[in-house]
């Protein structure tokens, strides 16, 4: 006898659906997942029986292989990874180094440059099969210039920029102290192998990369001066919001030291004073939007990925989340948006890559932290199902409101409605506490709406834009014209700079 | 040919002559449209062996038994090895209605289950060329007899089809003979049976029976029970294994459908039904998958029509919560009520059985299900191992949390609902991983007490590991026996342990130039607790040295490179174990752009000389060059020091290290 009484009575009861009993470490779920699926599948990759492979790092290598960096210090090259039904093969190229946060292939037929250049806590190593037998056999030092004292001391690299220049994010000593050299900097590794200090007041990377217009970027993790994760702009000469590191000054020849912000403050008035800081260009409002978010990519596959083309992708590691971001210039600083993508990924985001096929190859590990997905690794393809979600493509600022893209057109009433526009705003403080609440919540009101004639965009001029203040959507109201409903209704812009008109 | 096909006669009508025509034309359009070319031929010997076991090890006999369900007589003569390799690896691709569902196989394990249904002779051996003309009028008898109706191919559109409410028994193929109509071969009943059905078909189904015909349909009922159908006979009972035999039947038999709706998280459920996730790895029949767009409706169905008192677990006040923390940890620990007796957790093994990981609990169960479950197994899976820690409403452990099964309950669920940051409980211990060195020299980077953080530990087949302090340059660890114990538990990465006693020699920089034969040797910076900032950031660059990595050679070996000042060195170290002497010889390559004195720090500590090339500890003999060694200082605060003169250009010095323990 069960105890379960099936009955067929239908909406008669209350349903026992999702009851998301909030865990206090990884914050509440979208509640999206399921109508997620419909558009983008998560397509579980098979890894080889016996290996451990905890994805720290991606790279497309010349052949079309799929280079895989690991926490454990392997790097592995997969074959097959596009394949429907996924069995790819792998073929351990290099093993025991240390802590993999970093993979760039560099071209260089005719140069003695070219090679597999890895960023791991050490060091960056440049990787070589020189009797080409399929295993790495030569490690060479491209650049070490940086302190390394504490197991927390990880090192995050980008691939290489147009110029060559390939950069490294160094986190603090324990995620609180700068002990070692050059804890809490970025470095900027020249072609010539010249390491550059560039940039101070990094907390805790979690990625590092350009955005979708092709400036340094790097993500940072909420904690002391930052209540939030944000995407930030790695600007040569700036300062990227927390002070510890600024006693190495004295070794980065060309840096001017800053002056010390002041505690309790706001980003938006302390950047007048100290005007080496650099404004936190996309604000993730914390565990609504990632709790620690890590590697991220922008969107190069034509389409083959969906209607996000040239948008930032990036993973979470608490939530086990893949968010979409997009950045955009404005007076000179850079500021943007981000937008829910996909939630229900199986371990720990730490980075993520498209395959050649434009698939979004996702991997990590749960390993140290509290993470939501609850296997110890994995690697995971999300694959467009060709079919068009209902989603806020991208949302820029004007010089009164914002301008708002669809991927699918809205129907006229909802659409030409000023009360399916809900925006809220809110700012956090500038302080040396670790995280902080959202602050000075206040709702601006929408004064006008203008739907564009083919419905894929809407202009909305608000009472005031608030610079400084992440600017909140919920545009729940809103509906396509088959009278579909926002796949995510939520956005959230962060205004540094309003255009001038 | 097919005993059991749906598959009707659509020839039956026409003479035999011309019944053989439109086969062999149809058979060449067919033949004609595909990609590959027939290979016929049976399977290896091994590939057949492996399939029988796979066979009937995963539940591919559940539908497929000898004798009952869908007979597989006619394979050997319908497929080639490639082609039904590819069919089980990819049914839906071939039929997308999922009735024969993805079992999840690995190319290599569809490979060997056709090599079992082939057989290792492989019958089918007729490869057939198409002709021209056989194939157009094979594609005119395709169009004509409507195959397009059942089998989908582009291009080709169906031709409309009488609705299923319009159908009579009698008339058309539900006649006794029809005639120009496809032949199903229907016997009386089977036609009245159909008749009956017919008279409710334009009416929808209710909830209940709809999930009730889509067990059937799908054949759930050959492993699940619901609502008191289905479940594994006693006859085939021996096919549903387990690695875990201690955990009883729970371990090999799928568990009941029976509330299943409200058991399983939504999101769960979909991840069970459409990507083949699974929690149970010991149980050796698999989740079939079969197909998102053929069982969309099924978790919505499940979710609305079953029932469950309902239980709430409210998230715990901030105050609270350690409480509740440190109740769920004891719990589950060996000193609580021992979940981790039977119980994975966390990724890590139990100790003694290993059944499904317990934080995956608050991922896939509802915590209503839970609470029920919890204070009754036996009620939800009849046999299951499981004791009831809370018999006739009353705490086993009236120790913890006042003995108040609620607060008990609510301490494990928020206990599960930490994920990874769950500290592991009593009775399960995560450790490290040893590496092993087999033919080939093994090198591992990491940080380690005998070789700073950047360390590399280098581990030769004889059993001679040492270690390289890569910061500055030094040897700084020689071990005999296995090699490194890593750990890769917490947020580090890897920190190495040699897995025996070391002999540790000094981290510092070994190569410099001191000013004279008695001026101090430069020690690397010391921080501590009260001053843990770096005081010499720059040591050992700001005295000369620079890693510049390491070089593989085919055995393994790694030679280190790097310069101090201007002088390229190469370190090569080889561990030779020979005449009971277990030894490292190691050869130092110089490359010198102008001729100069750098001084090598070979040995500190208690050392002693025994002659002019030889020198040792307790624990290390060391042979030097000529004329090179420099013993200083008193007591156990020697230092042997080779005094080289480097000429301009290559050359090199050979030092032998004898480990005495």
């Amino acid at each position: 006898m069960s105890c379960c009484v099936n009955t067929g009575l239908t909406g008669v009861l209350t349903l026992l659906l999702a009851m998301s009993t909030s865990a206090e470490e990884v914050g509440a779920r979208w509640g999206t997942e399921k109508r997620e699926r419909e558009f983008y599948r998560v397509v579980s990759v098979p890894l080889p029986k016996g290996e451990v492979i905890e994805a720290g790092a991606f790279e497309l290598m010349p052949d079309n292989r799929l280079a895989v960096g690991t926490r454990r210090g392997d790097i592995f090259l997969m074959n097959g990874v596009d394949d429907e039904k996924p069995q790819p093969q792998f073929e351990k190229f290099a093993e025991g180094l240390d802590e993999i946060f970093g993979l760039a292939y560099r071209k260089d037929d005719k140069g003695d440059k070219g090679g597999l250049y890895v960023t791991h806590s050490a060091e960056l190593t440049r990787v070589l099969d020189t009797n080409r037998d399929g295993k790495a056999d030569r490690f060479l030092t491209i650049s070490d210039a940086w302190g390394y004292r504490n197991y927390h001391e990880y090192a995050f690299g980008s691939k290489f920029d147009p110029q060559g220049n390939l950069y490294v994010a160094l986190g603090l000593s324990n995620s609180y102290h700068s002990r070692a050299l050059f804890r809490g900097w970025a470095m900027k590794i020249t072609p010539d192998g010249k390491s550059i200090p560039i940039a101070s007041g990094l907390r805790s990377p979690g990625g590092i990369g350009p955005n979708e217009h092709g400036a340094m970027f790097y993500i940072e993790s909420q904690g002391p001066w930052n209540s939030s994760c944000s995407l930030k702009f790695l600007k040569t000469g700036g300062f990227m919001g927390h002070p510890e590191s600024f006693n190495w000054y004295p070794f980065a020849t060309d840096l001017k030291r800053p002056i010390e912000p002041e505690s309790g403050t706001r980003v938006v008035t302390e950047k007048e004073k100290v005007r080496e800081l650099v404004p936190y260009a996309v604000i993730f409002p914390y565990i609504r939007m990632g709790r620690s978010i890590t590697g991220y990519v922008v969107d190069r596959t034509g389409g083959k990925f969906g209607p996000f083309e040239n948008q930032i992708f990036l993973g979470d590691y608490t939530q086990s989340i893949i968010m979409r971001a997009t950045t955009e210039q404005v007076n000179g600083v850079w500021q943007g948006a981000c937008y829910p993508f996909r939630e229900g990924l199986s371990t720990g985001i730490l980075n993520v890559q498209f395959t050649p096929m434009g698939r979004l190859l996702c991997g990590g590990t749960n390993r140290g932290w509290p993470v939501r997905g609850i296997k110890p690794f994995a690697l995971e393809r999300l694959d467009w199902t060709g079919k068009m979600p209902f989603e806020i493509r991208s949302i820029n600022i004007t010089e009164d409101g914002f301008r708002i893209t669809f991927t699918k057109p809205l129907d006229q009433t909802t659409g030409n409605n000023i009360k399916s526009y809900k925006i809220a705003t809110f700012t956090h403080n500038y302080h040396s506490g670790y995280g902080g609440p959202e602050v000075d919540s206040n709702n601006p009101v929408v004064k006008f709406v203008e739907l564009a004639a083919d419905g894929r965009s809407a202009t909305i001029v608000l009472s005031e834009l608030k610079i400084g203040y992440v600017h909140e959507f919920d545009l729940g109201a809103l509906r396509d014209r088959n009278e579909g409903e926002l796949l995510h209704h939520n956005a959230y812009y962060t205004v540094n700079e309003v255009p001038k008109g | 040919m097919d005993p059991g096909t749906q598959m009707p006669n659509l020839l039956e009508h026409l003479p035999k002559a011309q019944r053989d025509d439109v086969a062999d034309a149809v058979t060449h359009f067919l033949v004609k449209l595909s990609l590959k070319e027939f290979m016929p031929g049976g399977a290896k010997e091994e590939e057949h062996a492996v399939g029988k076991k796979l066979f009937h090890k995963i539940g591919c006999v559940s539908c497929h038994e000898s004798g009952q369900g869908v007979g597989l007589v006619h394979v050997p003569m319908k497929y080639g090895m490639d082609s039904l390799t590819a069919f089980l690896f990819q049914p839906l691709h071939t039929r997308p209605s999922g009735r024969m569902p993805d079992m999840n196989l690995t190319r290599d394990e569809a490979r060997s289950i056709a090599g079992y249904l082939i057989g290792m002779e492989g019958r089918g051996g007729l490869r057939l060329k198409p002709e021209a003309v056989k194939v157009a009028a094979g594609k005119k008898y395709f169009e004509q007899f409507n195959c397009v109706s059942c089998h989908k191919l582009p291009g080709i559109k169906a031709k409309p089809s009488l609705a299923l409410a319009k159908l009579r028994v009698g008339k058309g193929c539900l006649s006794v003979q029809p005639k120009g109509m496809p032949h199903f071969y229907l016997s009386a009943a089977q036609r009245e049976t159909i008749g009956k059905a017919l008279k409710g078909i334009g009416k929808p189904l209710r909830d209940q029976a709809r999930i009730q015909q889509t067990m059937v349909a799908f054949n759930c009922i050959a492993c699940h029970t619901r609502d008191g159908a289905g479940g594994v006979s006693d006859v085939m009972f021996k096919h549903f294994g387990t690695d875990e035999e201690g955990l009883g039947n729970p371990a090999r038999i799928p568990p009941t459908l029976d509330g299943v709706g409200v058991k399983l998280k939504p999101e769960w459920l979909r991840k069970v039904l459409f990507d083949a996730e699974t929690v149970r790895p010991y149980m050796h029949t698999r989740m079939p998958q079969f197909g998102e767009a053929n069982l969309q409706y099924l978790p919505m169905l499940l979710e609305k029509v079953d029932r469950l008192q309902k239980v709430e677990f409210p998230e715990p006040k901030r105050d609270d919560r350690r409480k509740y923390r440190e109740g769920g940890h004891l719990l589950v620990g060996d000193k609580g009520l021992n979940c981790v007796a039977c119980h994975n957790f966390n990724g890590n093994p139990s100790p003694g059985l290993k059944g499904l990981d317990l934080l995956t609990s608050f991922e896939r169960l509802q915590p209503s299900w839970f609470a029920h479950f919890m204070r009754n197994p036996q009620k939800f899976r009849p046999g299951i191992v499981m004791p009831n820690y809370w018999p006739g409403g009353e705490a086993v452990r009236k120790d913890v949390l006042g003995g108040n099964p609620n607060e008990q309950l609510l301490a494990l669920w928020h206990y599960f609902s930490l994920g990874r940051s769950a500290r592991d409980p009593s009775g399960i211990r995560a450790e490290g991983t040893d590496l092993k060195v087999t033919n080939r020299t093994r090198v591992y980077r990491g940080r380690s007490r005998v070789a700073g953080y950047r360390g590399i530990a280098v581990g030769f087949p004889g059993g001679i590991n040492y270690a390289f302090n890569a910061q500055n340059g030094t040897l700084s660890a020689l071990w005999l026996g296995e090699f490194v114990s890593v750990y890769w538990g917490g947020q580090g990465a890897g920190n190495f342990n040699p897995r025996a006693r070391p002999i540790e020699l000094a981290q510092d920089v070994s190569f410099y130039r001191l000013s004279k034969n008695d001026a101090s040797w430069p020690i690397q910076p010391v921080m501590d607790k009260e001053n843990p900032v770096n005081p010499d950031p720059l040591y050992p660059r700001n005295r000369g040295y620079q890693f510049m990595g390491y070089q593989l050679d085919g055995e393994g070996v790694p030679t280190f490179m790097y310069r101090t000042g201007e002088v390229a060195v190469e370190d090569t170290a080889n561990g030779v174990v020979a005449n009971r002497v277990n030894r490292l010889e190691r050869r130092l390559r110089f490359d010198a752009s102008k001729s100069e004195t750098v001084y090598f720090r070979a040995l500190t500590g208690q050392v002693r000389s025994l002659s002019a090339t030889q020198f040792a500890t307790d624990a290390v003999k060391m042979q030097v060059p000529e004329d090179t060694a420099l013993l200083r200082g008193e007591g156990d605060t020697r230092e042997l020091l080779l005094k080289l003169k480097l000429p301009k250009g290559k050359s090199e010095i050979r030092i032998r290290y004898e480990l005495l323990r």
